[in-house]
């Protein structure tokens, strides 16, 4: 079965449906690097979500880009919450790390089965249908969903970059992220900028799960699983190296798909976590790019060059 | 202190012992007044849905019993409790309905309950009939274990049996989940299509946490089946068919009741088109007493029951349960379990309203017809009964 059409098609299937998968792991590893926190608490966040754009399309009957900006809305009061009565709680109380972990796996299942009660088990999607039209191109089928999933997910990555790079509060994030104590010397509100962090994560698994809903069936407890491979391309891509687990994300999925041309289907599952449990053991700091420490250092220069005029 | 006469010690004795007597018969006077069974299902929890629908159904049985006069004259008392679809919390419950409720026969469903309660009905000698799970050693669970739903096997070598001999398909594709139940039926349908004489050109299995099937789809794509036959879950077997319909297969796909449901049409659309499935109860298009039963769930709640067939067993159950009790009554046999048990494999075939007739061989599984729907022109229609 080895020729050029299959090979295109499941690379290019395996980038389509990496699109979501990047989201999560973005965000996943956006909080973990900012936050300081294995927020487990995030499928409730892609939970919320992704009912919040069930009710606007399919409840109330409103247009795609509406239920997007529902999905982007649940996820972030999801993430505001957390965060609000969670997070900042626990640390005022001096909660250890291993305490905050515990917090986010009993949140997720919390907000799962509030759903679960809500919106019952049977699995559902955003649209009522879930076919999208194929197109083919040189052979290979190109679905109606495939490119804007890639597109959206592009610009959430140019959105991200952006903010962290030339906002003000992009700049604190990762002044925190490297010194959080530093920072709140140079003047910048930890707290307001942990919020921020975990909204941004709360806004990109709107999207991701708006994706994925479009495209799957999604029951309350499906984001957990969802979750796992967030979790290997943060761990894959370097703890603390968002990019690093957006790109981790995309050759998982590339390399997992493909793999079925050498091994059978029912062992794709199992190379995830080959993959994850080698990394862990040869790569504890996972991969690190040689210059990423420059990058880092131009970044922490700037929210200090800021803080004194305000935040 | 006041002493009493011994004659009037004896009068006391007496009447108190007549007042004792007189309330144990007006105690097994009330006990007779009916009969009464177990019904331990999900009211709470993931399954809760399916659960809460099913035990309405039997509850409308049971009131259409009692309206009609009851068993001969008495009641059938029907006790519901919780199992929230887990071991532990069913074992709590049939503990309860044995040594509280004293019922001699209860039932239940979902596989891993069904296994777990086993003994217990084993060891008390109290019925236990599984309505609605299918794991094959359901019926190697003991002598007090029986089921009134098909087991695992009958319907995907009904729809084996069918693809090869009646469709003529000779060259089959399997793709199925990767667990305990997907494998088990994906043998059994190997098995079953290569007998029939058919071959097995791709036998595929994709992880239960996958989310994108390509890799699979293309493999089976690549060995030009004739069929397909899906044992996939109702959570991605639409993106399954729908994955394969964008990679550009067209062959007709089989699958299981699973996925026999109206939404797989709409979330499909024209690309459900040829999508077979099977049905362990008979349509509305097949029984009379099946339209009139989903009408009334339109009248009364609006919708369909979830899992319309697996309702249809459950409001079967009591009429089962009436049956036994009634002859029973008849030869005025005590309601105990063993009697119970007894008589129900003396009477062994039963008339029942929606699900027609079953019957209880010695190996503890039933045979019943399977029903294959396919989807033609945007809906569920019928193609065929195997096993008549």
């Amino acid at each position: 079965m080895l020729n050029a059409t299959v090979i295109s098609q499941i690379l290019w299937t395996s980038l389509a449906t990496s699109s979501y998968f990047v989201l999560f792991a973005l965000a996943f590893a956006l909080v973990l690097k900012v936050n300081k926190v294995f927020n487990f608490a995030q499928a409730g966040m892609m939970t919320a979500g992704f009912y919040a754009a069930y009710v606007a399309v399919r409840i109330i009957g409103l247009p795609g880009p509406v239920g997007v900006m529902a999905a982007i809305a649940g996820g972030v009061v999801a993430a505001f919450v957390l965060e609000y009565a969670g997070f900042r709680v626990l640390r005022q109380r001096r909660a250890s790390a291993m305490f905050v972990f515990i917090f986010t796996l009993v949140a997720s299942q919390f907000i799962t089965y509030a759903m679960t009660l809500v919106f019952g088990t049977w699995p559902t999607t955003i649209f009522e249908s879930m076919f999208w039209p194929v197109t083919l191109v040189a052979n290979v089928a190109v679905s109606a969903w495939d490119v804007p999933a890639l597109g959206a997910t592009l610009a959430v990555l140019i959105g991200l970059w952006a903010f962290l790079r030339f906002s003000r509060y992009g700049q604190f994030m990762i002044a925190v992220a490297d010194n959080s104590d530093l920072a709140e010397l140079y003047g910048i509100r930890k707290d307001r900028v942990l919020m921020i962090s975990m909204l941004v994560a709360g806004a990109i698994v709107g999207v991701g799960m708006f994706l994925y809903g479009s495209r799957a069936q999604v029951q309350p407890a499906a984001a957990t699983e969802l979750m796992l491979f967030a979790v290997a391309a943060t761990i894959l891509g370097g703890i603390g190296n968002i990019w690093g687990a957006a790109l981790a994300a995309v050759i998982l999925g590339v390399v997992q798909n493909a793999s079925i041309l050498f091994i059978p289907s029912a062992w794709q599952g199992f190379l995830l976590y080959a993959f994850l449990f080698f990394s862990i053991v040869l790569f504890p700091a996972g991969f690190r790019l040689p210059d990423s420490r420059k990058a880092l250092k131009k970044m922490r220069a700037a929210p200090a060059a800021n803080a004194g005029q305000g935040g | 202190m006041t002493r009493h006469s011994p004659l009037r010690r004896l009068g006391l004795k007496t009447a108190l012992a007549t007042a004792l007597l007189a309330a144990t018969s007006t105690l097994a006077l009330a006990q007779q007044g009916s009969y009464k069974f177990g019904l331990a299902m999900p009211l709470t929890g993931g399954q809760a849905l399916y659960g809460n629908d099913q035990v309405k159904a039997a509850q409308w049985a049971v009131d259409a019993i009692n309206a009609a006069g009851g068993i001969n004259g008495k009641k059938l008392e029907m006790i519901v409790l919780d199992t929230q679809a887990d071991p532990q919390v069913g074992i709590q419950a049939v503990n309860r309905l044995i040594s509280v409720d004293k019922v001699p026969a209860f039932v239940t469903a979902w596989s891993g309950v069904v296994k777990a309660v086993a003994p217990i009905a084993n060891d008390n000698k109290i019925v236990e009939l599984s309505v609605g799970a299918n794991a094959p050693d359901i019926a190697k669970l003991g002598d007090y274990v029986y089921t009134t739903f098909p087991l695992a096997d009958v319907d995907i070598r009904a729809v084996a049996q069918y693809s090869a001999k009646d469709m003529g398909k000779k060259k089959a594709a399997v793709l199925f989940i990767n667990n305990e139940t997907g494998i088990g039926s994906a043998v059994v349908y190997k098995d079953t299509f290569t007998k029939a004489g058919g071959e097995i050109v791709a036998y595929e299995a994709y992880d239960q946490k996958a989310t994108d099937f390509t890799g699979p789809l293309l493999k089976i794509r690549a060995a030009n089946a004739e069929i397909i036959h899906l044992q996939g879950l109702v959570a991605e077997s639409p993106q399954i068919i729908a994955q394969a319909r964008q990679l550009g297969i067209t062959v007709p796909i089989t699958s299981y009741s699973g996925i026999y449901n109206p939404k797989l049409i709409q979330q499909l659309g024209a690309a459900a088109e040829g999508v077979i499935a099977t049905s362990l109860a008979p349509g509305v298009d097949d029984l009379p007493a099946v339209k009139d039963y989903v009408a009334r769930w339109q009248k009364e709640m609006g919708r369909e029951p979830n899992g319309l067939p697996y309702t249809q067993y459950l409001y079967d159950t009591p009429y089962l349960m009436a049956a036994v009790f009634g002859s029973l009554d008849k030869k005025g046999i005590a309601p105990t379990g063993e009697n119970f048990r007894k008589e129900m494999l003396a009477i062994k075939s039963f008339d029942l309203p929606l699900t027609g007739k079953v019957e209880f061989s010695d190996d503890h599984t039933v045979s019943k017809p399977v029903y294959l729907v396919e989807v033609k022109g945007g809906k569920w229609t019928g193609k065929a009964v195997v096993n008549k």
